[in-house]
């Protein structure tokens, strides 16, 4: 049988001692991360901890570090992750305190779904029909991608706004609140939206990154949820923020002019209204910088596109704007298209 | 101490489900505990569907999924616990609609249903295949909504019962490391099964009994535990479930001749017989050497028929499974698969409101005791659970068992717990972190599972099952005499690894003792050297004791008076 070795990242509570573990494994074809890991546990050194229980990627448990990028242990064969007879190294999920060996504090994580409110909000003073409600096909199709969810925390894990903010909602609850606000049962749209465009952490923070939808094991795609919530905040007129306008500038300007508009897009973004105007002075001393580089004066004067480039960026918005109302995702296609993509 | 009026163990769709009724009283306080994390809970795993004759695909009718269930279980079943089963079936499914389950559905916007094995019309409503997944999440989050207090992460360790009373529990901190007793003045029990117990599963690692054993151990005999489910399409190895979905939606079966093998066992029903019959079906032709593979140990299970389109709609996780655990492509070829330990028919013995009952002592109640669920014997699936009646059950019974506790607690006098009531908890984790035997543990529960699949599995004799035994005692012997690497107190998961191959060896006793005594074939119990079913000898369900030097069996009838119709007497099982 091949020999696979592996570097775990190991931390023990009691001494407070974080090191690193050299195991070698034998294995065969087929076996996974988590074969392995258990192969180390049960016969060289049990005091190896990490959580895991179906192992086969629905409860969620074995998330973890393999080689800096975070996946389900189980979910993962040992011949995918090993190349050119490298160890393989393994470290606890990253964006949340580590409780021992591999295991993390999950709590911060969960409390998301809890700030996020996803549970469905019907009608309160409403008798639900006598059975069920009743929801179409294409609806379902829309959405249940998101519903996949197996609260594995990868996404979190890998999150570079987690990384820095911990108010921040996170990939996977936001995919579900996107779930509960497209979902026809729920009674509470346009609060959610205004909620999740508003709070703390909410929508607006996503740097579109795309690391949640590497990290997904299933087909949530967490990046597209969060930018659908953005259109619809917007369609609902809920998002007034520096975000929203950021976005609804750039938009406006390109379909307008044909081309990014610099000149105006801090401005728009601030927002016109008296509480911009300490934003709008801090950016004073930029725009001298760019005045006296002519910088400035340059971007006004190429301040629109031509004739024919505008009716071409006319035409782009239609077409997209078209094919939006059939936009129902094939969460498979995407994925496929968006590994090729990357490697 | 910590202190409930109701304290439910488990945290899959039994136990969330009644949480969720007694939550439901804002007088009652009630908590939750887990040694996994709620949405980690192994009903999650569940893929096909939930029972109910919703009627939304074909005519159906309560009456008519009791007697297919009546029927697929071998007629062991209790039939007034069967009607209770289908009757709420109907307005259970719409109860968790109405929380916001992420149902696939129909042309018409109602919930989709889909075929099973065993059922005589379309009726498992389902979430594409992960329809455990959908309903574990969708109950998780009222739980959230109400903030119910979860210990996640949590083991108990011993039930507290004094005077046939329960008191409570005896639990452990995985995280701490600290023993604690918790109060509560009805706990329920929704712990889950033990297919852990055998080589090929489905189950996941945290299914080892350790609420039937809990039980067991506090003086409660265990129903019926011989009957194990084998489910017929597990991945070949490892045993991951492959939905029954796939056969549902038309997947066939083929031996190593090409030849759609069911045709010789159910001409009728073909592949969407019960599990029972499928399962010694493939057991059959493996044995006579059709099977598939170098190995001979499976048979193919061809999804091609219903073609790729509808496979990726419809069974996301079945292509998804073979392909990352297998790296067999369904859409381009079949599947080798085997029969996988699945699920426990038998289990902790209770009326159809949960509240646990000696029942070959006129029923005798445990007074704030209760069980829904897997661990649970209501006995709702005989001799052999349909497809999607156990997702159905755990919901049903899990309500009832809320409703239930409410109702009982007001004749529950305030627990007591004494001093001493630890003392086995303490004495067991004490005793494994200081033990300095030479066995070790991954050894001893590689040989059990391996032994209880060649000698307990799809088919059993009295050879095989008296050299099971003699295996089980000596593994017992060599338990007692294990060490472990871990004698910390933080996330000390090589203790509860060795306390959780304690609980499976017991169960693992019963479930040979049962089947040794159960002289006959029945659903899930196939004796080789007793080919036929014995209703004059055997019309009977089994109850295990917990004696000194093991297992001591009584009998206790089998309930026939269901209240809105007559019951459905034996008859041969033909498909």
């Amino acid at each position: 049988m091949p020999e696979q070795s592996f570097i775990i990242q190991r931390y023990d509570p009691e001494n407070d001692r974080s090191y690193e573990e050299q195991f070698s494994v034998e294995y065969e074809a087929g076996q996974t991360v988590l074969d392995c890991l258990n192969e180390i546990k049960w016969s060289q050194d049990g005091t190896l901890s990490y959580r895991m229980s179906c192992r086969h990627a629905i409860c969620g448990s074995c998330a973890m570090k393999v080689n800096g990028k975070s996946m389900l242990a189980c979910k993962t064969q040992v011949t995918e992750a090993a190349s050119k007879g490298d160890p393989i190294r393994m470290a606890p999920m990253g964006n949340q305190k580590v409780l021992k060996d591999l295991v993390v504090d999950t709590t911060k994580f969960v409390a998301q779904f809890e700030r996020a409110q996803t549970w469905l909000q019907p009608h309160e003073d409403q008798e639900p029909p006598s059975r069920e409600y009743r929801q179409p096909v294409e609806e379902f199709d829309h959405w249940s991608h998101t519903s996949t969810c197996i609260h594995c925390g990868a996404c979190y894990s890998d999150c570079t706004v987690a990384a820095v903010d911990e108010k921040f909602l996170g990939p996977a609850a936001l995919a579900k609140a996107y779930r509960f606000v497209m979902d026809s049962r729920d009674t509470k749209k346009e609060q959610r939206l205004r909620e999740l465009s508003s709070m703390e952490g909410g929508i607006w923070d996503c740097t579109r990154c795309f690391m949640c939808i590497e990290a997904c094991p299933k087909d949530v795609l967490p990046m597209d949820a969060i930018m659908e919530l953005r259109s619809e905040a917007i369609k609902a007129d809920v998002a007034n923020n520096h975000g929203s306008r950021h976005y609804k500038a750039f938009r406006g300007g390109v379909q307008k002019r044909g081309r990014l508009d610099e000149a105006t897009l801090p401005i728009l973004s601030a927002g016109v209204r008296p509480g911009a105007i300490p934003e709008l002075l801090s950016y004073t001393p930029g725009a001298i910088r760019l005045l006296r580089t002519r910088k400035l004066i340059e971007a006004a004067r190429r301040h629109g596109a031509s004739k024919d480039g505008r009716e071409e960026i006319q035409r782009i918005f239609e077409e997209v704007e078209g094919e939006k109302q059939h936009h129902d995702v094939d969460s498979e296609s995407f994925a496929a298209e968006f590994d090729a993509a990357l490697h | 101490m910590l202190q409930h009026d109701v304290l439910i163990v488990g945290s899959g769709l039994a136990g969330m489900r009644a949480a969720l009724e007694v939550s439901e009283n804002p007088d009652l306080d009630v908590a939750v505990l887990t040694k996994v994390h709620p949405l980690r809970s192994h009903s999650g795993a569940a893929q096909g569907g939930i029972a109910a004759s919703l009627g939304n695909s074909d005519e159906d009718s309560w009456d008519l999924h009791m007697y297919d269930t009546v029927k697929g279980g071998d007629f062991l079943v209790d039939q007034n616990a069967a009607e209770l089963l289908t009757r709420e079936g109907p307005e259970n499914i719409f109860e968790l609609e109405h929380m916001g389950c992420a149902f696939s559905r129909d042309d018409e916007g109602r919930i989709a249903q889909r075929r099973f094995g065993g059922h005589t019309a379309p009726r498992a409503c389902y979430a594409a295949d992960r329809t455990g997944h959908a309903v574990l999440t969708v109950l998780f989050e009222q739980l959230l909504q109400r903030g119910v207090k979860v210990y996640s992460e949590w083991y108990a360790l011993d039930l507290i019962v004094r005077d046939n009373v329960c008191q409570g529990v005896v639990a452990y901190d995985i995280l701490t490391g600290q023993l604690e007793p918790i109060a509560a003045r009805a706990v329920m029990f929704g712990t889950g099964g033990y297919g852990r117990t055998f080589q090929v599963t489905t189950n996941a690692f945290a299914s080892t009994g350790d609420g039937v054993i809990m039980a067991y151990r506090a003086g409660i005999p265990l129903e019926d535990m011989e009957f194990m489910q084998f489910h017929p399409t597990g991945l070949q190895g490892s045993g991951i479930l492959l939905s029954e979905a796939a056969r549902g939606e038309g997947a066939h079966l083929t031996n190593a001749e090409g030849q759609r093998f069911m045709e010789r066992y159910a001409a009728e029903r073909m592949e969407l017989a019960p599990r029972d019959i499928v399962a010694r079906a493939e057991q059959t032709e493996i044995d006579a050497g059709r099977g598939v593979t170098e190995r001979g140990d499976s048979v193919f299970m061809d999804l091609r028929p219903i073609g790729a389109e509808r496979i990726r709609y419809a069974l996301p996780s079945v292509l998804h499974l073979a392909r990352d655990f297998a790296g067999i492509d369904p859409l381009e070829e079949p599947v080798p698969i085997q029969p996988t330990a699945h699920y426990s028919m038998g289990g902790i013995p209770c009326d159809v409101n949960g509240q646990v009952r000696i029942k070959d002592q006129d029923d005798a109640p445990i007074d704030g005791f209760f069980a829904a669920g897997e661990c649970s014997c209501v006995s709702v699936h005989g001799a052999n659970r349909l497809g999607t009646n156990s997702l159905l059950e755990a919901v049903v019974f899990g309500r009832r068992a809320g409703r239930g506790m409410i109702e009982a607690l007001g004749d529950l006098a305030p627990t007591m717990i004494r001093e001493g009531d630890m003392d086995r908890a303490v004495a067991e984790v004490d005793g494994l972190l200081k033990a300095d035997g030479s066995q070790n543990v991954g050894a001893i529960r590689k040989e059990l599972r391996g032994m209880m699949m060649e000698k307990c599995g799809v088919f059993r004799s009295e050879g095989q099952l008296n050299e099971a035994l003699a295996s089980v005692k000596d593994l017992q012997g060599r338990y007692a005499k294990i060490s472990i690497d871990d004698h910390g107190q933080t996330f000390n998961t090589d203790l509860l690894d060795a306390i959780e191959l304690g609980h499976m060896l017991e169960v693992a006793e019963v479930i040979v003792v049962g089947a040794m005594a159960r002289q006959e074939s029945r659903g899930g119990h196939a004796r080789t050297d007793f080919p036929t079913r014995d209703d004059e000898q055997w019309y009977k369900h089994t109850l295990a004791y917990r004696d000194e030097d093991g297992p001591r069996l009584t009998y206790c009838e089998v309930n026939m008076s269901p209240q809105y119709r007559e019951a459905y007497p034996p008859e041969e099982r033909k498909y």
